[in-house]
């Protein structure tokens, strides 16, 4: 008993109200303009400090997803806001709109932009950054499998411990901070001793998680000299709830310059 | 009076059957020459024999446990308000029952959350100290889940389903009625935690912290093993009524959409359900029987916990969102005057979430550390759901174009769905791509994320839905007046909240902390300002929903024109449902179509004497 009209027939077929037509073009620029507007925000500074390559990259990524996810938020907001001005009921409320099914072609076009646009997503910047992430598939972590320095990190509840065993250094316990040299390609070993921790520095963009029983690993270069005095995104901080004081679970990081570095191994080696 | 000697006597054999059950366990452990008492372990077997006597006691011997032993079985008739606290078998008591049990929790949930964010609002230790806040966030989380899981999905749908499939009852009476009355053991267990040393690990539990912690996680495992019972028992009735209790003439072509949501969450929580009942068994059987599933000293595997506890977990978001889904569409339909835009391809959409829910949940676990190869795999998997997702956005946005709208509360909180679900679409991007993931994995971008889709889409979708059927379950109308308020006023403080609430996840803000560096406290002060301002708006709806339930003017049949059947019997509907069972012979959805009908009663069109014909109204254009 439904009347033959085809999505596409009503769509382009007028009512009352004006021309479909003019609605499609008044909607789409709306559209436009929300769009324009939100595209704006890939420029703003949203990020904590830019410790690091992983981080550039992560905020290159983010502005890229931003700019990909504005208009289609655009989109739903411009089709709902210009339906509840524009189409809103006035007056007589028993009249009924236009028997539309969308049986036509819209929802098949829909079906391929929405697709076409998952798929896209999918590869770039997924999985495209993904295998910049990853270098060995079997890995249990971030980056390449090899540093210039290697730091081992175990967490505890509720404290971080971290050794240099290339270099026979140590650092445990209380006003201590984790010392790392600019420039240099440092790999964490990450393992826990009691329950699950995670193992991130907000400044740097990367995390892991700390796993009794298993090593995982992450590779960082940090490329910009600071300290959490200064700057509080340079902290390791634990990100997976470990219990009581899980909130507190932090740990100041200071990047320094390779000298600094050095000279601060041959003091600790003096300490120790 | 009825009601308090049905309560009392489930409490009271709920109580016997505790103490038998330490009992048995004492008599077993002194036979192998133990100490009587283990704390947990006989907690537990108490609990399990004590919810066996609470369920017999509450009504389920006189309707069930009597046949066992050849005997007559019998429901207590109980009538009006004092039926809601009986074992009854009326899919819309139950429905009530659920709806009622879960705003309640809601506001409860709702009123932790404003503590935590009172704590928030500073740097530094305020209120709470870290194990209260702990305990305060972690029941926070799981009354919500327990709320976004069960108060649409058990609400609405036990009310509603057998109405607008024209059935007369659920296909398993009896089975329903145990759904709902395993819910207060549920909530009893949980309430209790914080006066039992809280729960640490969130409602997440991940070992080998909770199997290693001196709290109240046995009693939040047993708590989500029975809420999870009664989340099968509920998805295996829903499928079973839809299939085999429609009216004739309600082919798979003419469901109302709610009912197919309805039909792909039943689904979801039938199979996935387990997973989160299983996981929270092996982390009790740790506790308690000495077992090592976790423990990797002796050889267990804390990732085996998080892969199992996220088989159900993710799945647990569509059971979610899925029946807000169907509300949404259901309502814009109706307050578009228009027929359902592709209606086939929204139904596909539910049904390709559902068939791809069970593939997606290793992306809670992206910086776990699990192998490698699996980060792939999952991230396609997660962002292929955007396409069954984005058709049922198609649906909607293709109802409303062109519609005539009519801004009533239902639909102003419906289009809200489309708004927030849309910004929590867009998000979830960020957090299925590996790369961003890495940095934004536990941090409060994830936790606006969230609330974005689930308090933003499914929530928004519920109170949409209280504002539609509350005509028809209390025979009452609300102030509408109060309803706009009310949606303006938690519209504007739930976008401030949740909105600014990404920021400071990007600026290196954890989840799940009682306390945060400096530098993070000017934006958190405006979260919490923002969160008391949507805290506030639920005092409008609350003194709404209670005054118009007693004192509301009558409601009539039909308020809203709809051509569904729950609208064309009276409000609220007979026990029998429809006083002539409805033949159906159209769409439900065929608004601007001459001379349609949706539903015919003893071959006249309309359920009531003089009613308009049901899917009348409004001829044409």
């Amino acid at each position: 008993m439904r009347p033959a009209t085809d999505t596409d027939a009503v769509l382009l077929c007028a009512d009352e109200r004006g021309p479909v037509k003019k609605h499609f073009i008044a909607a789409a620029f709306f559209w436009a303009v929300l769009t324009a507007a939100g595209e704006l925000l890939v420029f703003a500074d949203l990020f904590p400090t830019v410790g690091s390559e992983e981080a550039e990259e992560f905020d290159r990524i983010f502005r890229i997803l931003l700019a990909m996810g504005w208009p289609v938020f655009a989109f739903v907001v411009s089709v709902v806001g210009y339906s509840f001005f524009q189409f809103r009921s006035r007056g007589d409320d028993s009249e009924d709109g236009p028997a539309m099914y969308g049986r036509g072609a819209v929802p098949r076009v829909w079906l391929g932009i929405t697709g076409g646009l998952a798929v896209l997503t999918m590869i770039f910047p997924g999985l495209t950054g993904l295998a910049e992430l990853q270098s060995d598939r079997g890995g249990y972590g971030w980056g390449d499998t090899e540093g210039e320095l290697l730091v081992k990190v175990e967490g505890f509840r509720y404290s971080w411990a971290f050794q240099y065993p290339d270099l026979g250094v140590e650092i445990l316990g209380a006003n201590q901070e984790l010392v790392l040299p600019v420039d240099t390609k440092v790999k964490f070993e990450v393992s826990s001793l009691d329950v699950v921790h995670s193992f991130w520095i907000p400044a740097f963009r990367m995390k892991i998680d700390a796993i009794p029983g298993r090593t995982t690993f992450m590779t960082v270069t940090p490329t910009k000299v600071g300290s959490y005095d200064d700057d509080q995104s340079f902290r390791v901080q634990c990100a997976e709830l470990c219990g009581m004081d899980h909130s507190v679970m932090s740990f100041p990081v200071r990047v320094v310059e390779r000298e600094e570095f050095d000279a601060w191994i041959a003091s600790q080696k003096e300490e120790q | 009076m009825y009601a308090a000697a049905t309560i009392v006597g489930g409490l009271g054999t709920g109580l016997i059957g505790f103490y038998i059950g330490i009992g048995v366990t004492a008599l077993v452990r002194l036979a192998f020459g133990l100490d009587a008492w283990e704390k947990e372990l006989s907690i537990a077997v108490g609990y399990v024999f004590g919810l066996f006597g609470w369920l017999m006691g509450i009504g389920g011997w006189g309707i069930w446990g009597r046949e066992w032993f050849g005997l007559k079985t019998y429901q207590r008739k109980a009538t009006g308000w004092q039926r809601y606290f009986t074992f009854c078998t009326d899919h819309k008591v139950i429905g009530i029952q659920y709806l009622v049990t879960f705003s309640v929790t809601f506001l409860l949930a709702g009123l932790m959350a404003m503590l935590m964010r009172a704590e928030l609002a500073f740097s530094g230790t305020q209120i709470f100290s870290h194990d209260q806040f702990n305990a305060i966030m972690g029941l926070h989380g799981i009354l919500m889940v327990a709320v976004a899981v069960a108060a649409v999905f058990g609400g609405f749908g036990n009310y509603f389903v057998p109405l607008m499939i024209g059935a007369e009852d659920m296909a398993f009476p009896r089975l329903n009625a145990l759904s709902f009355w395993l819910v207060p053991p549920t909530a009893f267990m949980l309430l209790t935690t914080p006066f039992l040393g809280g729960i640490d690990t969130g409602w997440t539990a991940y070992p080998p912290l909770s199997t290693v912690v001196d709290t109240a996680q046995l009693t939040f495992n047993l708590a989500i093993i029975t809420f999870g019972l009664s989340s099968i028992l509920g998805g295996l009735n829903f499928i079973v009524t839809i299939i085999f209790m429609r009216a004739p003439g309600m082919t798979w072509g003419r469901l109302p959409i709610f009912v197919w949501s309805m039909f792909a969450t039943a689904w979801i929580a039938l199979l996935y359900t387990q997973g989160f009942a299983v996981a929270l068994f092996m982390v009790t059987m740790d506790r308690i029987a000495g077992m090592s599933f976790f423990n990797v000293d002796n050889g267990g595997d804390p990732l085996l916990y998080q892969h199992i506890f996220w088989f159900y977990s993710h799945p647990a978001v569509y059971i979610m969102v899925l029946p807000g889904f169907g509300i949404l569409l259901e309502v814009l339909s109706h307050f578009s005057r228009k027929p359902l835009f592709a209606y086939k391809y929204a139904v596909g959409g539910f049904l390709g979430i559902l068939g791809l829910s069970g593939g997606v949940w290793a992306h809670h676990m992206f910086t776990s550390g699990m192998p490698n190869f699996l980060h792939g795999p999952f991230l396609v998997a997660t962002e292929l759901i955007s396409i069954p997702t984005g058709l049922v956005f198609l649906s909607a946005l293709g109802t409303i174009w062109m519609g005539k709208l009519q801004l009533r509360p239902p639909m102003l909180f419906a289009l809200a769905v489309l708004f927030n679900f849309a910004c929590g679409g867009v998000t979830g991007i960020f957090l299925a791509d590996v790369p961003t993931d890495i940095h934004l994995h536990d941090t409060y971008f994830v936790v606006a994320h969230f609330h974005y889709t689930i308090l933003g889409g499914e929530i928004f979708a519920m109170f949409a839905g209280i504002y539609y059927w509350f005509p028809k379950m209390t025979g009452r109308q609300y102030n509408e007046k109060l309803a706009k308020l009310h949606f303006w006023w938690m519209f504007i403080g739930f976008n401030l909240t949740f909105f600014l609430m990404h920021f400071p996840g990007i600026q290196g803000m954890n989840r799940r902390i009682a306390d945060y560096p400096e530098y993070l406290e000017p934006i958190n002060l405006a979260v919490s300002l923002s969160a008391f301002f949507l805290g506030a708006s639920f005092l409008v709806f609350v003194y709404n929903m209670v005054w118009s339930w007693f004192r509301g003017p009558a409601a009539e049949a039909n308020p809203w024109r709809a051509r569904t059947l729950e609208w064309q019997t009276s409000s609220p509907p007979p026990v029998e449902n429809f006083h002539v069972p409805p033949v159906v012979t159209g769409h439900p959805y065929d608004y601007g179509v001459p001379g349609s009908t949706h539903g015919v009663f003893g071959g006249l069109p309309g359920g009531l004497p003089g009613a308009a014909p049901a899917g009348g109204g409004g001829g044409g254009q």
